[in-house]
């Protein structure tokens, strides 16, 4: 049987080659804020400029994903991928956004108030794997990987739960208290987000809606 | 999809067929759903319409042609020696690519003719038959004034709606579509495909169906075929989202056809 080169793919190439790069920018823009955080340094300026460059991207995946929908009416695989690349892009906006979060919650609450306390290193450690689990897995379609961001992501939850308590029992500073307590928060919730690229991934390939939390 | 479409309403059993020597059907065990629509998709000469020919006997009207196998309507078979297959093809009514209404008649007496020659005497009865019929394939609306117009004197769109209102009149309980919309423009097409829906409230609909979005827009099942076998059956929904097989897989999205 013949394979025919289809008007969709040329379609699907470009949508797919803007959702690699939105991954690509989004895990280089956590890893910024990431970093600005432990080494007390303001990076907001870069995390805002990054992200002035992501979000817009989310409008323009959803325009070319409405343009092959309303094209080719896809379906099956294709019509799976860009289901999900339309989901995940909104995911990476989240990635950008909690990156923001975070340098600026630094920056608000005064730099030297801020320093890493406790397991936050851990968190952002485990954090930063998952990141750039969710992404390497997008790009190559790697299910199993993927699958592996379910047990990371409870430990981050076990963690994150454990820190609370720990953060509560402390006699902290409150400035430097709310500062770790709100970029936990951030981590958690970006751990939540690859654990949704996760199911997308497994969607695109094998057609489940499966949860991973 | 109806209440009543869990209800099996045909089944081929290990349904085999042949023009001559020609296998063009290999063991076809497929079941239709009562007051659903089924499409049957797939590449061209895949036996798509010969299947549906099967379904009612009109196969063997064919010199040479064969089959093996049974099709069960209501669990009987329709190929038991005793069976008067024109009973069967009043059973099970028939629709053509082409609109073929009979251009020497008029529009009432398209509808009608069926009914005449099993006996139904001009009258009200008659009348109201072919009203009913009309109004149930979305035409009366429009030719309610015209029935003594010919048949062939409306448009494309309309005379494959005439074409339908001429198999409801005989009061069918399945209607087997073969590629109804492929000479209509998208206009005709829209409402032969609102008819195809809202016919599923009375009778058992199978359309075969070159296109996809037809296809997924119309029918609650959908059975692919390739090469004269079954490959995949399933629920329209999940045949166009997650195909099992990988052949449908690349039929449905074009990579070959």
């Amino acid at each position: 049987m013949k394979s025919l080169s289809r008007l969709l793919d040329v379609g699907l190439e470009q949508l797919t080659a803007l959702v690699y790069r939105m991954g690509e920018v989004a895990e280089k823009t956590i890893d910024i804020s990431i970093k600005g955080f432990m080494e007390g340094k303001d990076v907001t300026r870069e995390v805002r400029e990054l992200s002035d460059f992501l979000v817009p991207r989310t409008v323009e995946i959803e325009d070319k994903a409405f343009e092959l929908i309303v094209k080719y009416q896809p379906v099956a695989s294709d019509l799976r991928i860009i289901n999900s690349y339309m989901k995940i892009a909104y995911d990476f906006e989240r990635y950008v956004r909690y990156a923001w979060d975070i340098s600026f919650t630094h920056k608000k609450l005064g730099l030297n108030n801020c320093a890493a306390w406790g397991s936050i290193e851990q968190l952002m450690e485990k954090v930063s794997e998952m990141v750039n689990k969710s992404v390497k897995a997008l790009k190559h379609h790697d299910v199993e990987l993927a699958k592996t961001l379910a047990e990371t992501e409870k430990e981050v939850d076990e963690i994150f739960f454990n820190y609370i308590d720990q953060l509560a029992a402390s006699t902290m500073e409150t400035k430097r208290a709310m500062c770790n307590l709100l970029v936990a928060r951030f981590l958690e919730r970006i751990a939540d987000h690859t654990t949704y690229i996760a199911e997308a991934i497994v969607y695109i390939d094998t057609g489940e809606k499966i949860t991973l939390r | 999809m109806s209440k009543m479409a869990s209800e099996d309403k045909m089944q081929s059993n290990g349904l085999s067929a042949w023009f001559g020597s020609k296998q063009v059907l290999k063991d076809i065990n497929l079941t239709i759903k009562a007051n659903s629509v089924t499409a049957i998709i797939g590449p061209s000469g895949c036996g798509k319409s010969t299947l549906i020919r099967c379904f009612n006997r009109m196969h063997e009207l064919t010199p040479n042609a064969k089959i093996e196998g049974k099709v069960l309507l209501d669990g009987e078979n329709i190929y038991a020696d005793h069976v008067d297959p024109v009973l069967i093809r009043r059973r099970v009514g028939m629709v053509f690519q082409k609109p073929n209404p009979f251009p020497t008649m008029s529009i009432y007496d398209n509808v009608a003719a069926g009914l005449k020659l099993t006996g139904v005497k001009k009258g009200k009865n008659l009348d109201d038959i072919v009203r009913q019929s009309l109004e149930k394939a979305h035409l009366w609306d429009e030719v309610k004034d015209d029935l003594k117009k010919s048949g062939t004197s409306i448009s494309g769109g309309q005379q494959q709606r005439l074409c339908i209102a001429r198999a409801i009149a005989l009061q069918p309980e399945v209607i087997l579509m073969d590629e109804p919309c492929s000479a209509l423009d998208p206009i005709a097409t829209a409402k032969i495909e609102e008819l195809i829906v809202s016919l599923k409230r009375d009778y058992t609909v199978v359309v075969v169906t070159h296109n996809m979005q037809q296809a997924a827009r119309v029918s609650d099942f959908t059975a692919f075929l390739y090469l004269g076998q079954l490959v995949e059956y399933g629920e329209t929904t999940s045949v166009f989202e997650k195909p099992k097989s990988e052949l449908t897989e690349k039929y449905i999205t074009g990579k070959f056809g």
